[in-house]
């Protein structure tokens, strides 16, 4: 037999097929007595029941942190954890913070020059300089 | 340095959950003859809990003050003695449901069925309440699903590739992605008080493997001692659907070895792989259980056949030309002739040639290397790539497309006369 076999494991691609998002867990700490949290509790007693039931996907806890400034930290698939300070914010503030955090894709923040980033190989092909009819110089 | 005693160690966690302790400890493995089962009681899977049974194990309790610390969670009664969590608790479970939104799942598959999914055997042997029956399921749907969409979509793999491409796609080690891709966790250590969202598996007791199809061998200490060669036809008949040898015998060493593994070595990560792999295949199952055919079909093609795998990187060619010459005389076509298409360098240090490879007027292949041997070598691999990669087009129907009710009538797939033989 002339053709063996190398052995290679599939890549995933977030989003052909299936999407899964990739925060999976957010934290919310709060102080009852401090005056930075205050904008916190707002959120914690008017915005978040909302916020948490049109994110199913995503785990929601909410526990004290006293004598502290109020926290969300959100944890992503990929093991990383990202946190923000609230402290001194409105409860709006607060919600975009928060779906800031959702939407991220736990990787660290990049700047990203390109458009398109891909695995699939080009369509058009490597230019070649030993093809066609060449350069005349 | 002095080692770590992880049975030393005093925290709450480790107190909080008794149940688990025998097994991970280390020093409680070394006797596992006390290891008897603790909990003789019999489990419900219903909702309906059974009462208390007198005589049985009593729930732990470790001695620190309840109102002090009060506990995170109001566990059911007896619950750190069982071996994973009752079903009764999923319907609580965070991160199951979030886990059960993530994945999209039909609102048909409930959330006990999901929290089983994550029980391995190895940490529930009780088939009633371990993925088992739910992986092989899972395994024999995802399985027929990947072969039948690569043998569909590419006719003309030799049989060696198509194993390895089934594999890329639904082996171990794939699924083991598509289920860290989910975001699914695993316990410390399995037990009844573990959140049952968790994916739970022991690195110490065996469990029973799951079964797949395939025979054991009756010349396989030949094999393993000789190194006996075995064919591909005989592969396609005993081995399993990787074409990988069936060796009970030796996955029951492995399970016996278990005992004496300690954390954080290859062997018990592959253990983990295996484990998070037979999880991703007990959701599939669960899936076809709850939700039928068409969902599960849908699920495997979302999550598993969507993932990118260059088929093209697979082969391996030990003597390309020769095997051109071959499939240029099995199909008829004019024997094929290299030919230099350009070059340049050729005294220098970095030559660079492009060899096409013709059959009469056709080329067949083409490529570019730094000798005239290794071009041409290579153009052969690029038209043999190229004839047996051959595709009849990425909207490809395959049979279990004509389970649908209003399945247009079925129109032949191409299949083709088979591989070149060259020996």
């Amino acid at each position: 037999m002339t053709i063996r076999a190398v052995q290679k494991i599939s890549t995933g691609r977030n989003g052909v097929g299936s999407f899964i998002l990739q925060c999976k867990k957010m934290n919310f700490h709060y102080c009852d007595w401090a005056g930075s949290s205050r904008g916190m509790n707002g959120f914690i007693k008017s915005l978040l029941p909302k916020f948490a039931a049109s994110n199913p996907q995503v785990e929601f806890t909410v526990s004290p942190r006293p004598s502290k400034h109020p926290l969300i930290v959100a944890q992503y698939i990929n093991g990383r954890e990202k946190s923000v300070c609230v402290r001194n914010m409105e409860p709006y503030e607060i919600l975009k913070k928060a779906e800031l955090l959702r939407d991220a894709s736990g990787e660290k923040n990049k700047r990203v020059t390109k458009p398109v980033q891909s695995i699939n190989e080009s369509v058009r092909g490597v230019w070649s300089p030993y093809h066609g009819n060449g350069l005349r110089v | 340095m002095k080692r770590l005693r992880l049975d030393r160690w005093t925290g709450q966690l480790l107190l909080a959950r008794p149940g688990a302790s025998p097994a991970s400890t280390p020093r409680a493995v070394l006797r596992p003859a006390v290891a008897a089962p603790r909990c003789t009681a019999v489990r419900c899977q219903s909702t309906g809990a059974v009462s208390q049974i007198p005589g049985e194990v009593e729930d732990y309790h470790d001695g620190t003050d309840p109102i002090r610390f009060p506990p995170l969670e109001q566990l059911p009664p007896r619950a750190t003695s069982l071996p994973s969590p009752t079903p009764v608790r999923a319907l609580q479970s965070a991160k199951l449901a979030a886990l059960h939104a993530r994945l999209s799942l039909p609102e048909r598959l409930p959330l006990q069925t999901l929290a089983r999914a994550l029980v391995d055997a190895s940490a529930d042997e009780n088939p009633q309440f371990n993925n088992t029956n739910l992986a092989f399921v899972g395994q024999t749907l995802i399985n027929y699903h990947v072969a039948e969409w690569l043998m569909c979509r590419y006719p003309r793999l030799p049989m060696d590739i198509l194993y390895a491409a089934m594999k890329g796609y639904a082996g171990p080690t794939a699924l083991h992605h598509v289920a860290r891709s989910w975001g699914i966790e695993h316990a410390a250590a399995p037990g009844g008080e573990v959140d049952p969202g968790l994916l739970q598996f022991s690195m110490h007791k065996p469990g029973d493997a799951i079964t797949g199809f395939g025979y054991r061998r009756a010349e396989i200490e030949g094999m393993k001692k000789y190194k006996w060669r075995h064919g591909m036809s005989s592969r396609v008949v005993f081995d399993d659907d990787f074409g990988e040898v069936v060796d009970t015998e030796q996955s029951k060493e492995e399970l016996r070895a278990r005992a004496d593994t300690e954390y954080g070595n290859e062997y018990t990560r592959s253990l983990a792989e295996k484990a998070y792999a037979t999880c991703a295949r007990a959701v599939a199952g669960a899936i076809y259980a709850h939700a039928g055919r068409d969902a599960a079909k849908a699920f495997i093609r979302a999550h598993v056949l969507s993932r990118t795998l260059d088929l093209s990187r697979l082969f391996a060619f030990k003597k390309p030309t020769r095997e051109l010459s071959l499939l240029c005389a099995r199909e008829d076509f004019e024997p094929p002739v290299a030919r230099l298409l350009s070059e340049t360098g050729r005294l220098s240090r970095t030559p660079v040639f492009v060899v096409g490879i013709f059959s009469g007027r056709d080329k067949l292949g083409e490529a570019a290397g730094p000798s005239l041997e290794h071009a041409r070598n290579k153009a052969a691999m690029n038209a043999l790539k190229s004839w047996y990669l051959y595709s009849p087009g990425e909207a490809v129907r395959v049979p279990s497309d004509m389970l649908a009710d209003d399945a247009k009538p079925w129109e032949p797939a191409y299949i083709d006369m088979g591989e070149i033989i060259g020996r």
